[in-house]
This record gives C-alpha cells, sequence and structure tokens, in this order.
C-alpha cells in the first residue's frame, strides 16, 4: 500500500541562482499513540512519519526527523537553491518501516 | 444515632470523591505517550547544556489564535547567508506543552539556500510555540510564540 504523497516546487518558473520552495505532502494519519479507538477503547498505535530526506542528483541536502506532533497528513516545505537541471528525489519513512519516495524534476528556464 | 452516622458517612464518601475526581480526570486528560518528553531534557539533548540565546534573526510565524489545535500552520525562516562558513546546521520546533515536545529536528546545507522551514503541527492546549537554531558557528537561537487553541488537537 503506497502512500500517497506530493512534491511541489514554487514558483513554476525560475532561473539558475533562484531559491525555490520545495514542499512536500503525504497523506498519513500520524497517529500519536494517546488516542482511544471509540469502539473498543484501546489505544490506537502510534504511526507516524520519522524519517524524511531531500536529495538532488543523489546528494543528499536536507534531513528531517519528525515527531508524531506534526498534523495528519503533514506537509514539509524547505528552501532550496537550483543550481543546474535535475531531480530532486524525497524519500520518506513511517514507524512501521514503511518507506516511500516521489521526487519532481528541476527544469531551470535561461 | 445510627441515622446520624450513616449521613455522616455519606458526606465523608461524598467529599473523598470530590478530591478524587478531578486528579483522575486530569491523569485522563495528559496521558503520556511511549515519546513523552519535556522542553528542558529536550533541549539539553540539543544543546549539551550550552546558553540558549533569543534572536531576532529567528522568525516564527504562527497563529495567535487556533480555531483548531490539530492543524496549526508554523513556519520559521532564519536571516543567514547559508555559506560554506556560515549556515543554519538545524532548526528545531517545540510545541512545548505537549507530551512529546519534539515536532520536527530540521538538518540544513549551504545547499537550501535559505534557512527556512514550515509545517503544521498538532496543539493539545494553548501554548508556546518555540524554534531552537543551530548555527555552524555554534551558536543557539530561539524564538517563541504563544498559541490560543480553541479545540485541542491531541484528543
Amino acid at each position: 500500500m503506497a502512500t500517497k504523497s506530493l512534491v511541489k516546487i514554487k514558483p513554476k518558473t525560475y532561473k539558475v541562482g533562484d531559491v525555490v520552495e520545495v514542499s512536500l505532502m503525504v497523506m498519513h494519519p500520524m497517529e500519536t499513540g494517546l488516542r482511544k479507538d471509540k469502539e473498543s477503547g484501546k489505544l490506537i498505535p502510534a504511526h507516524y512519519i520519522n524519517d524524511v530526506k531531500f536529495s538532488f542528483n543523489g546528494t543528499p541536502f536536507t534531513t528531517i526527523k519528525s515527531w508524531e506532533s506534526l498534523s495528519t497528513n503533514p506537509v514539509y516545505t524547505i528552501s532550496y537553491k537550483v543550481s543546474e537541471a535535475g531531480e530532486i528525489k524525497v524519500a520518506f519513512t513511517d514507524t512501521k518501516g514503511e518507506a516511500n519516495e516521489n521526487g519532481t524534476k528541476i527544469t531551470p528556464k535561461a | 444515632m445510627q441515622r446520624r452516622s450513616f449521613l455522616k458517612g455519606i458526606m465523608m464518601t461524598g467529599a473523598a470523591a470530590a478530591v478524587v475526581s478531578p486528579s483522575l480526570a486530569f491523569s485522563a486528560e495528559a496521558p503520556k505517550g511511549p515519546n513523552a518528553m519535556d522542553l528542558d531534557t529536550a533541549i539539553k539533548a540539543i544543546t549539551g547544556g550550552k546558553s540558549v540565546s533569543a534572536s531576532d534573526k529567528v522568525q516564527l510565524k504562527a497563529p495567535e489564535i487556533a480555531e483548531n489545535g490539530a492543524v496549526v500552520p508554523v513556519s520559521v525562516t532564519v536571516d543567514s547567508p547559508m555559506s560554506a562558513e556560515d549556515h543554519v546546521k538545524a532548526i528545531h520546533i517545540f510545541a512545548t506543552k505537549n507530551s512529546n515536545v519534539r515536532c520536527a529536528d530540521v538538518m540544513l546545507t549551504p545547499a537550501n539556500g535559505t534557512a527556512s522551514f514550515s509545517t503544521r503541527v498538532k496543539l493539545g492546549s494553548s501554548q508556546d510555540v518555540m524554534a531552537l537554531v543551530v548555527t555552524s558557528k555554534g551558536e543557539f537561537l530561539s524564538a517563541a510564540q504563544n498559541v490560543k487553541v480553541t479545540i485541542g488537537g491531541c484528543g
């Protein structure tokens, strides 16, 4: 079961040397482990994204460790300075060990 | 005589219940998760006991009043040249009254261009949201803002 995710770049057009916003949005429950199931009354075990890695052409440039305090369907937005055409890849793992990867292409306008 | 002692007994148990029940209700409201960590411990783990100074360079944006604590947008921007010698190494975001105060630890490199990070956090109650920034020079800078929550997010 792949987790739905999206990698977005803002603004849409940029040149080499511009700083753009790269955001990762994930459809994820981000369970805290403190919430109770309404029917059975048992605690729902914690299940959240704990590791996010941004890399450009294979070179990692940002790593994020996150905890259960992030909202459901979290968003991670960082900035990135465009150096050349290539591909940004984002790999993220949750506490159940499910690894996912998503990416987007960087195509600077001359 | 019997009737009197009976009434006394009822009053006593009633008083006892009144004393016990608020504490029970409180413990049910604030359970501790397996990752529970308080602010001092979390900051010490990062700084190693060094002092943290509040700084204008760190700008933390969060709403003053959040209607829904489950989704509170928080963004942090740090005024830094982000060169190889002088850049921001990490941005840590804390929700100071959540059972686990840690929200996100972001490790940055000069390739980021500017030091910024934004996300959405869950807040259990009205509290301060804090950003702790670690620079490559070994400085620890911080900024905080109070957020009032009308509906808690950790329920």
